[in-house]
């Protein structure tokens, strides 16, 4: 009786160990088991590499696909599912190692953190356009949960906006999913994108519109992210971190999949998605600009960037998609170190807000360090990774001879440097400002440990971006060749 | 002149214009309430109105459910039995999330004495 | 008719969003009623259904729910104990397992309500394992049966004030329901050579369909299913019942 290493063991495990958390708690395994589980899923995924390189794996669950549930695990999905694992294990390495976190050492917090990312592995895996709001739900519990983690005030009532907004979300989405079902009777997504055509348009439109509202909202998009700063502020930074990095990526993918694998011309979605792209850019980074709240700018920072990789994505060129690919690892890297690092910061002076910051960087040179380098990686300065995935993303436009999202992405990132250099300049100012000290002692030297990780992975990245490359191109493919998935499925079509 | 009513159509326009008009009730409860409970609520009868579309639209009258009982022997004639199960998952799914919801609202409350949407401030620019 | 001008007894906001749900709702019925089919047919559902008596379950609904489509309802039993996770974390019991206190009563319960409950209390428990149990026979299944009995506890819960849940039982049943459907699934992926997670690895005949031991792992799956949710459901009432403790907001678990 061999454990086959396949696909289903990204789901199986954590729900396995989530469901037994009260024997972990008795056996105080809880914090090593968490991290524990990211590293070895992180190394099922490394083992997965040469197979998928070869052909994406499908995992069949009880019966063969388009009557079943199946997992699909191709180049874009194992990339996804390898960031989201790297970037769990070094925060669950966080959490073990700072001993300031005490509200997500918990048995609980184990199971959200656990399933959280789990949830995400499901969004990104299954092939069934049901279990995809059944996975939807999951990753939307556990998020709701851990921003009101603190119980506080400001917690409850980003937990409470959480709970409404995502509801509403799931019911458009389950609404489009009703409604596909009662048009094609398919609910595999490769079977629905073969049947979409047949729709009639108005339908199509009505599916289309319910899609966007449910997944726009939870992928953070312009008209609909008015509520993600509430959220990011109220919630503990090491939660924002993970929503940053792994949630939103996440839904950003299923948004974009389900429009280039349902609509034969992705032109149709290319104006919307494009549109909706630049506007969430411009307004976001255009806002961050008078955050007096770190935590706040940081959400509208991470909101710029979803919109960048919306613009980048949106476009269906193979370099801007390879681009974006690179600038999601990216982002999720950067704004893990950003989260993380702000953590500290606001812990050590018992506020987020730039007068209680000023000053503090001579107090905390580390951190201070390694909030500046993180922020150059996400203004994208040369030796940095944010630069290289820019670059990519820029020489793709340019190719296609495309030059308003060049303008617009390079004007983002001027106002990027206007207000990261605002916070850095506050951090090392001289004191003249009365410093609030907060009665938090300084955090201990190991958990610096992963925050230095990640800034050796975002140097690495942006010195050797090659060995990334082949890889990128890989996943940008696999995202943009709809035949071959449909085929990849069903079988040779007619 | 009463067979018309078991027409397909007919029974399928009843369940769309029925659920439909739930769509919007909740939808303008959503919109238009301030009250945290009412807007759960609001949010509950747009999630029937969905499950009620599938399962209705899924069915043809005369079809019987997809159980072999009462002397049944085949699978035939039967209604579809997914969109049961799905809308099955979708109500649990729907009902823990409520839960959630109105649990994290009682809190809130207890805490701050604030039960309406609008006074919840303290996260603002 | 109490003389306020007409512009201020009717207001505007509720208006304009009355007139931009109904617009929403005629455009939704039109686009349905136009375009909606009446004949769907070739669905997986049919093919499933056409399908169903490998299974051997005479319950079609359940052999989509706990077996075509388990991992579905594997996903929605990971919801709820999600949910009766978070709800635990502000109403329950804190985690190091302190008993719970009995409630402070404003009076005393009602004599008739408290035995005529614990009568029923019996019947209620044995009426939810019936509908567990033949859930792959009749309609019915887990999640019926969980929350009938999830219902008769908290009947007992709300009549007689010294009658309690042990927090440390629901946590074991669910953590044993839950990790037993995944090493289910797990078993089905392993036990046999062909098989897939949540396979039906059990041998089951099409001959004893209609028995009570039939279906192979759909019953035995649907009841770890009924105990999972009859135990998050319980939890879920009990944590609301009990007087929750002045909240905190310093504290931290």
């Amino acid at each position: 009786m061999a454990l086959p290493l396949t696909p289903i063991w990204f789901i199986a495990l954590p729900l396995l160990l989530a469901f037994l958390a009260p024997l972990w708690a008795r056996l105080r395994l809880l914090l090593p088991l968490l991290f524990g589980a990211q590293v070895v899923l992180l190394a099922l995924a490394a083992a997965l590499v040469p197979a998928v390189r070869q052909a994406p794996l499908l995992e069949t669950i009880v019966i063969a696909p388009p009557l079943g549930i199946h997992l699909h695990l191709d180049a874009v999905a194992l990339l996804l599912v390898t960031l989201f694992h790297g970037a769990a294990a070094l925060l669950a390495l966080f959490v073990w190692l700072d001993e300031g976190v005490a509200h997500l050492r918990g048995p609980r917090p184990f199971v959200l953190l656990l399933l959280l990312v789990a949830g995400c592995d499901g969004m990104v895996l299954t092939g069934d356009l049901f279990n995809l709001y059944v996975f939807l739900e999951i990753a939307g519990v556990t998020a709701y949960a851990l921003s009101a983690l603190h119980r506080d005030r400001a917690g409850l009532e980003a937990g409470l906006k959480y709970v409404v907004i995502g509801s509403v979300a799931a019911v458009f989405f389950l609404f489009a999913v009703v409604l596909i079902y009662l048009q094609t009777g398919q609910l595999n997504i490769a079977a629905v994108a073969a049947d979409f055509a047949a729709i009639p348009a108005p339908m199509q439109v009505l599916i289309g519109l319910s899609l966007l509202v449910g997944l726009g909202i939870k992928a953070e998009l312009f008209p609909f992210n008015f509520w993600v700063p509430d959220i990011y502020q109220g919630s503990d930074p090491a939660v924002a971190s993970l929503f940053s990095g792994v949630l939103v990526k996440a839904f950003l993918f299923v948004l974009f999949h389900l429009a280039f694998l349902l609509l034969a011309d992705p032109r149709v979605a290319q104006v919307w998605l494009m549109g909706l792209g630049a506007a969430t850019l411009l307004v976001a980074e255009t806002v961050a600009l008078r955050q007096p709240d770190l935590r706040r700018m940081l959400a509208y920072s991470s909101l710029g960037q979803i919109g960048l990789i919306a613009l980048a994505l949106g476009f269906t060129s193979e370099a801007t998609t390879a681009g974006a690919l690179f600038h999601m690892v990216n982002h999720t890297l950067a704004k893990l170190l950003l989260f993380l690092v702000a953590g500290l910061l606001i812990r050590r002076a018992a506020s987020a807000r730039l007068e209680a910051l000023t000053g503090l960087g001579r107090q905390m040179p580390l951190a201070a360090g390694l909030f500046v380098l993180a922020s150059l990686s996400v203004l994208g300065l040369p030796p940095l990774a944010g630069f290289a995935s820019k670059l990519w993303i820029l020489t793709g436009f340019a190719e296609a001879q495309v030059f308003w999202p060049i303008a617009l992405i390079l004007f983002g990132a001027l106002l990027e440097a206007g207000y990261y250099f605002r916070w850095v300049k506050a951090l090392y100012a001289t004191g003249d400002a009365p410093v609030a000290r907060g009665p938090a002692p300084a955090p201990a030297r190991s958990a610096y440990l992963p925050l230095l990780l990640i800034a050796a992975l975002l140097l690495l990245l942006g010195a050797a971006p090659f060995l990334l490359e082949a890889d990128l191109v890989g996943a940008a493919q696999a995202l943009l060749d709809r035949a071959a998935t449909i085929e990849g499925v069903l079988g040779a079509q007619p | 002149m009463l067979d018309l009513l078991d027409s397909p159509g007919m029974v399928h326009t009843i369940y769309v214009l029925g659920s439909m008009a739930l769509f919007s009730i909740g939808l303008y409860g959503l919109l238009a309430r301030r009250h945290l409970i009412k807007i759960f609520i609001a949010i509950a009868i747009m999630e029937l109105s969905v499950y009620l579309l599938f399962i209705a639209l899924a069915t043809s009258p005369g079809e019987t459910a997809p159980i072999l009982a009462d002397g049944l022997t085949r699978f035939a004639g039967m209604a579809d039995p997914v969109p049961q199960a799905l809308t099955l998952t979708a109500i649990v799914i729907g009902m823990a999330v409520l839960a959630f919801g109105v649990t994290l609202a009682i809190h809130y409350h207890r805490l701050t004495g604030i039960r309406d949407i609008d006074a919840m401030t303290e996260l603002k620019d | 008719m109490n003389g306020a001008p007409l512009r201020k007894r009717i207001r505007v906001r509720p208006l304009l969003l009355s007139l931009l749900c109904g617009w929403l709702f005629a455009l939704q019925a039109a686009i349905l009623l136009g375009q909606g089919r009446d004949d769907l047919s070739g669905t997986v559902g049919d093919a499933l259904l056409a399908q169903a008596p490998e299974m051997a379950s005479a319950n079609a609904v359940t052999t989509v729910v706990v077996s075509y489509r388990g991992f579905d309802t594997l996903g929605e039993v990971t919801v709820l104990f999600l949910a009766a996770t978070g709800i635990a974390l502000f109403f329950g019991a804190h985690p190091g397992g302190r008993a719970a206190q009995p409630r402070a009563r404003r009076r005393p319960p009602n004599e008739m309500m408290v035995t005529g409950i614990r009568l029923l209390f019996p019947v209620l428990v044995l009426f939810g394992v019936y509908i567990v149990v033949h859930g792959h026979l009749s309609p019915g299944g887990g999640f019926q049966g969980g929350v009938v009995i999830a219902t008769a506890f908290f009947l007992r819960m709300l009549a007689d004030p010294d009658f309690l849940l042990d927090h440390g039982w629901v946590r074991l049943l669910e953590s044993l329901s839950g990790s037993g459907f995944v090493l289910f699934g797990l078993a089905g992926l392993t036990l046999v050579a062909t098989g897939t997670f949540l396979g039906n690895f059990l041998p089951h005949p099409v001959a004893a369909m209609g028995q009570l031991l039939s279906a192979g792992v759909i019953p035995l799956i649907y009841i770890l299913v009924g105990i999972k949710v009859g135990a998050e459901v319980g939890a879920i009432f009990q944590d609301m019942v009990e007087q929750a403790p002045e909240p905190d907001p310093k504290q931290e678990t």
